[in-house]
């Protein structure tokens, strides 16, 4: 009988996104309900005060940032929580005594994270849309924008849970770390709205560029060039995706 | 590269921080073999498992597997390798025939292929009715077949099995020596680690010896214990003795446990003298038993320097 390597790796992309849907409960609907919370009391009932931004209705102003804010979360969720789950309970074993390859590995659970995290960002699109019809302007933008960002909170997902030592240092990160970026990264707020200190300091932030990405896509408005926001994501990516094969070629808290 | 060569071990030697968990390992596994490895808990039988089937980094050596370098072609390697681990590490989120089906996927098994050789394992291990249950829900005993049969769905070349049989009932442990026997048989090279020396005897052609991370022994089993052979003769007394007389003593006799009964190795003296000089202290003798030497013996006097562990005889 011929072995292909492909099926290996298909066979290891196809674990992770059947541990995710598993658990579906869990890890697809909650995203959508708090979406439909944010979008119903900060979009609709608070946004109706705002005045436009960028000649935008607030309400259309947020969903570009609230689909970039899931997409991060779950990206990041997913590889976290389930290498993490695979270091504890052992079973990252299995793949670690299989033939497949450590770019494979990293691969395919990266790619378990972008499709949560790209099922959820079409999931809070479509809850968007009993709302507003907010158009995609840029559709390739808005792809290549959730695909990067996907990838590299992925591969920060995969970083974590390798150094981590148990549960309670995934949640350290979200709260401490992800959470308090994606706030101050505009998805409620434009810079222009804040002093200039705080416009300078945001212009720090990683997120920021991510969540004006994906705005431009949607909207055609963006608190920084698009050029800017796409370099920013590719470089993040290329650097922190070429770490995390690196750590599993090295072995990092893999093997002993 | 040398093809009749299973697992080809040269100078391994692997330290955790400053501790030298394996020092200067070297050993052949030959194809088709039956190899026990054995050692007292920490001695380095894990972690050589480990460094062969890529759990574990190492500071120098080699590792080979059918000659390919378990670091440098480590794809190649794993491919021919099925290992059974000690704990049981399967994924929470698949059920039984899932586990099976995805680690045949991991090692490029297509997955018609996977189902139908899950279906055979699942027969041969009588975890059918299983075959939809989240393992967690299966036994201790179910748990390990599964093990096994994980490891057996990509068909290797070598099964790797550390510790198989632990805390398992003893028809269950017979049933599985009957199946690794059969799975040896049909040409799978098994490299086996076990704390029961009894299974390594029964089922091993060959055997090496680890303590304190160096290689002690590697031989053919009947080999190592004919070199080391040493067969006691017990001597059933009428009487119970507090002490062996001086010129039994001088004779190499000792007494057992309990005082009924007197040891002597077998070529200390002839039986025939020995027995006349018991009868001259006016005891009676009332049985004779030769204990072979085992595997067991040798075990123990390779891993205590060449002693017999006090609380024996």
């Amino acid at each position: 009988m011929e072995t292909s390597p492909l099926i290996g790796f298909r066979s290891l992309v196809e674990r992770e996104i059947v541990r995710f849907t598993s658990v579906f409960l869990q890890t697809i609907f909650p995203p959508l309900i708090s979406s439909l919370l944010y979008l119903s009391i900060f979009g609709y009932t608070i946004g109706a005060r705002i005045p436009t931004i960028h000649g935008i209705p607030y309400l259309h102003f947020l969903i570009p940032g609230l689909v970039m804010m899931y997409v991060i979360e779950a990206a990041y969720q997913n590889t976290s929580s389930s290498l993490f789950i695979s270091r504890w309970a052992g079973h990252i074993q299995e793949i670690l005594v299989s033939p497949l390859s450590y770019l494979e590995m990293v691969l395919a659970i990266l790619i378990g994270g972008l499709v949560r995290s790209l099922v959820i960002a079409a999931g809070v699109y479509l809850v968007s849309l009993s709302f507003t019809v907010t158009p995609i302007t840029h559709p390739v933008i808005v792809l290549v924008m959730a695909l990067f960002v996907s990838l590299i909170f992925s591969s920060v997902g995969v970083i974590v849970a390798l150094a981590a030592e148990q549960f309670e240092h995934l949640t350290v990160c979200t709260t401490f770390v992800i959470t308090p970026l994606i706030f101050f990264g505009g998805v409620f707020h434009s810079t222009t709205m804040l002093p200039e200190v705080l416009q300078k300091a945001t212009a720090m932030n990683p997120v920021f560029y991510m969540v004006n990405g994906i705005r431009y896509g949607m909207l055609g408005v963006s608190d920084v060039p698009i050029g800017r926001c796409l370099l920013v994501v590719f470089c993040l990516f290329f650097v922190l995706f070429s770490f995390t094969v690196f750590l599993f070629k090295s072995g990092f808290k893999l093997r002993k | 590269m040398n093809t009749s060569v299973a697992i080809q071990i040269n100078g391994l030697t692997k330290y955790y921080g400053r501790f030298c968990a394996l020092n200067q390992v070297s050993f052949d596994v030959r194809e088709g073999d039956f190899f026990g490895f054995l050692g007292p808990n920490g001695a380095g039988k894990t972690t050589t498992i480990s460094a062969v089937t890529g759990l574990a980094n190492f500071q120098k050596g080699e590792v080979r597997i059918f000659g390919f370098d378990v670091v440098k072609d480590y794809r190649k390697a794993r491919a021919l390798i099925g290992l059974v681990p000690q704990e049981f590490n399967f994924d929470p989120f698949l059920t039984v025939e899932q586990i099976l089906i995805y680690e045949a996927g991991y090692f490029g098994v297509p997955k018609r292929e996977a189902k139908k050789r899950a279906d055979e394992l699942l027969g041969e291990f009588q975890l059918s009715a299983f075959r939809r249950f989240d393992f967690r829900k299966l036994s201790g005993g179910l748990k390990r077949r599964l093990l096994i049969a994980r490891a057996l769905m990509h068909r290797p070349r070598i099964l790797i099995l550390d510790e198989p049989t632990a805390g398992l009932d003893l028809e269950l442990r017979y049933r599985l020596w009957d199946f690794f026997r059969r799975v040896n048989q049909e040409g799978v090279t098994v490299f086996l680690t076990t704390h029961y020396i009894e299974e390594a005897e029964k089922l091993c052609q060959r055997i090496g010896v680890i303590h304190e991370g160096n290689m002690i022994e590697v031989d053919d089993k009947e080999e190592l214990i004919r070199r080391r052979s040493q067969n006691m003769i017990e001597i059933k007394l009428d009487r119970n003795l507090n002490d062996v007389p001086t010129e039994l003593s001088e004779m190499g006799v000792r007494l057992g446990s309990g005082g009924s009964s007197v040891w002597v190795r077998e070529e200390e003296k002839s039986l025939s003298k020995l027995l006349r000089a018991i009868h001259a202290h006016g005891i009676e003798v009332l049985g004779v038993h030769v204990k072979k030497t085992t595997l067991e013996d040798v075990f123990f006097k390779l891993t205590h320097n060449g002693n017999e562990p006090t609380h024996r005889f």
